[in-house]
């Protein structure tokens, strides 16, 4: 068999390219400005992105089963400022009760999305939808126009707070086990096994009502992990935390390969994706852009990515083609 | 069979008011009638005056749904469209500060949205490959990031002159002017949709869209069409909204596009294509309104509203759901 070139390494794997972008990309902005490369400033840019980094698994896991799932951030407030309510009240003081507390509320939120996805036949992007409203709510009505602020949380917010290494365990911890799961377990292999033919799959035995509602569970538990994570993060809880910022979750996938049709990406992806734009937003104002324009050049790179990516596809078909006819 | 409401209740005898009111659409002028009963029982001060003096805040929404339905018609999404109301209010602000006459800053307004829209439409017809979730997503962070950059440090911009949004926001009789404008829009593109074959193609298109092109239809022309006219009605959105806001800001038209498919979908329009028609969208729209109002002057924590819609949109999507679930066993078990 011909060795593939190295170009050819660089565009076959989604993966690959994406080392490839971030390495140069590092390489621009530390010629920029070489003091972006300290480990305060990396250990910064993981700490202030956790949240998108930790939910992009499950929204990886939501898209492999040509999913989506928009209200990730409305149960993250939910579960969030439950917790953060609870210690404001002087209820629950114990840190570790607070994070199964929250990561509770999280897997009964997306067991209700699983279940009403899978048995009644919803489009996800609806029911999601729906659920987006009912949590924000939910976070509004638990909050009862209060809000937790610095001194309510504190003691519990030290898990979080800058220079405690808890934020990072959580992410590699994750990282890990969704990695192995994904690549090497039968559960991993069933979930790329929907996405990609779900007829196929239910008729090689696969349970794809079960699949698809725990693949919104494990979204909702790492929702709801990344609400308690937040409120450890921020040493605060209002009902409108992340307003919105499911947006960010998905692009990081989007960007990451992860194909909104389902059956394809992969957890490195996802984490790839999720860096880049992490160190895009963080670059910027070193490099003499200013703060304002983050967005602006945020939805830029998302438009240019997808749309590159499909021009590099065609011409990859075409290239076939010609091999064949040869 | 297209253009149907998206959902049936049940299997029921042809013609009579019996069938009328058991499609969604009557079950939906049903609902309507029932929030407006529960405004009067919950809240005293609920009656026609207020309402209608209350309607024009949230008027603005509704004229999106009409281009929202289209879109989703064809099996599309656009999420880009709160983003096009930011950018047109920003814009016409800007247009109006410089000491435009209005129908320059009317038309400002306008075509800002309908290049908005327009480009959405160009990268989702030359990159069919790309779901139009993906693209809308993009085009939103974008368009709202053009609003952001031209407002500068600030964040927000208030229109000077406000002697031509006054002109559009005064009414005849009760009526504020927005409303007959919907009233308008609504009859010329629901029969647009239900009446003619440019709205027929469109169903083919969200029902199959192969199947479409090769039946000769201009799949890619119709889809780029849909989305400049979602972006030219954002456009019509920001003006009146502007005109009972008199300023735009970077949060402006924040959320728009999720309560705007809400209603769409609420209204009975799948999202994957070719079901459902504009009068139940067109209805959905305005019970939300009547919804919040009521819930509004009763000072009811106004955010549990966001609790009612979601359970709203959840049952009502559930319901045919269950209906051909439970029916489905029936007949398994009669055999």
């Amino acid at each position: 068999m011909k060795k593939k070139s190295l170009w050819q390494t660089l565009t076959g794997s989604r993966e690959m390219s994406l080392v490839a972008v971030l390495i140069v990309l590092l390489i621009v902005i530390t010629i920029l400005s070489p003091s972006f490369l300290s480990p305060t400033n990396i250990s910064q840019i993981f700490r202030n992105n956790a949240l998108t980094l930790l939910m992009a698994i499950g929204m990886l896991c939501v898209m492999l089963t040509a999913g989506i799932d928009i209200s990730i951030t409305s149960t993250l407030a939910f579960a969030g400022m439950t917790i953060g309510m609870l210690q404001k009240y002087d209820v629950i003081h114990n840190t570790f009760l607070l994070f199964l507390i929250g990561t509770g509320i999280g897997i009964v939120c997306g067991l209700l999305n699983g279940v009403i996805i899978a048995k009644a036949k919803v489009a996800p992007i609806i029911c999601t939808m729906g659920f987006m409203y009912i949590w924000r709510g939910m976070a509004y009505v638990v909050s009862g126009n209060a809000w937790a602020s610095g001194a309510d949380v504190a003691g519990f917010s030290d898990f979080g707070k800058e220079g405690s290494p808890g934020p990072y365990i959580i992410l590699i911890v994750a990282y890990v086990i969704f990695f192995i799961v994904m690549k090497w377990t039968r559960f991993g292999r069933k979930i790329y096994a929907v996405g990609s033919n779900a007829e196929a799959a239910r008729i090689s035995g696969i349970n794809v009502d079960r699949t698809v509602i725990s693949v919104y569970t494990i979204m909702g538990l790492l929702a709801g992990l990344a609400g308690v994570l937040s409120v450890s993060i921020y040493a605060s809880a209002q009902p409108n935390m992340q307003y919105a910022k499911e947006m960010d979750v998905i692009a990081a996938c989007v960007i990451g390969g992860v194909s909104m049709n389902g059956g394809r990406g992969s957890v490195a992806g996802t984490f790839l994706g999720a860096l880049i734009i992490a160190i895009i937003a963080k670059a910027l104002p070193l490099v003499g852009i200013d703060a304002i324009a983050q967005n602006l050049v945020k939805g830029i790179i998302i438009l240019a990515v997808v749309i590159l990516n499909v021009i590099t596809q065609r011409m990859m078909d075409h290239q076939n083609l010609v091999r064949r006819e040869m | 069979m297209a253009g149907k409401s998206g959902r049936e209740i049940s299997a029921v005898p042809e013609g009579g008011l019996k069938e009328k009111l058991l499609t969604w659409e009557g079950a939906l002028i049903l609902i309507f009638v029932a929030v407006n009963i529960l405004g009067v029982i919950i809240s005293p001060v609920y009656n026609a005056t207020n309402v209608l003096r209350e309607m024009p805040k949230y008027l603005a929404e509704a004229f999106m749904v009409f281009g929202m339905g289209y879109i989703l018609v064809l099996g599309d999404i656009d999420i880009s469209v709160g983003s096009i109301v930011c950018l047109s209010a920003t814009m016409a602000c800007f247009a109006g500060n410089a000491g435009l006459p209005f129908g320059v800053v009317v038309l400002v307004c306008v075509l800002t949205g309908l290049c908005c829209g327009m480009f959405n439409g160009l990268i989702a017809t030359k990159f069919t490959e790309l779901p139009t979730m993906i693209v809308t997503l993009g085009t939103q962070i974008v368009f709202r990031g053009i609003a952001e950059v031209s407002l500068g440090s600030g964040g927000s911009i208030s229109m000077q002159n406000t002697e031509g949004l006054s002109l559009i926001a005064k009414k005849i009789g009760p009526f504020p002017i927005s409303f007959f404008v919907l009233l308008i829009f609504a009859i010329v593109f629901i029969t647009l949709l239900s009446k003619t074959t440019f709205g027929r193609k469109l169903y083919a298109i969200g029902s199959n869209q192969t199947a479409a092109k090769y039946a000769g239809i201009n799949v890619q022309g119709s889809r780029f069409f849909c989305f400049s006219l979602l972006g030219f009605l954002s456009g019509v959105s920001a003006l009146f909204l502007l005109s009972t806001l008199y300023g735009a800001n970077t949060t402006t038209g924040n959320g728009f596009e999720m309560e705007v498919i809400a209603m769409c979908v609420f209204g009975g329009i799948a999202t994957t294509g070719g079901k459902g028609n504009l009068i139940g969208g067109f209805i959905a729209a305005f019970i939300i309104f009547c919804l919040k109002i009521a819930l509004g002057q009763r000072n009811i924590n106004t955010q549990l509203i966001l609790v009612i819609i979601g359970l709203m949109l959840i049952v009502s999507v559930v319901i045919p759901g269950l209906g051909s679930y439970f029916g489905a066993k029936k007949k398994s078990t009669t055999k």
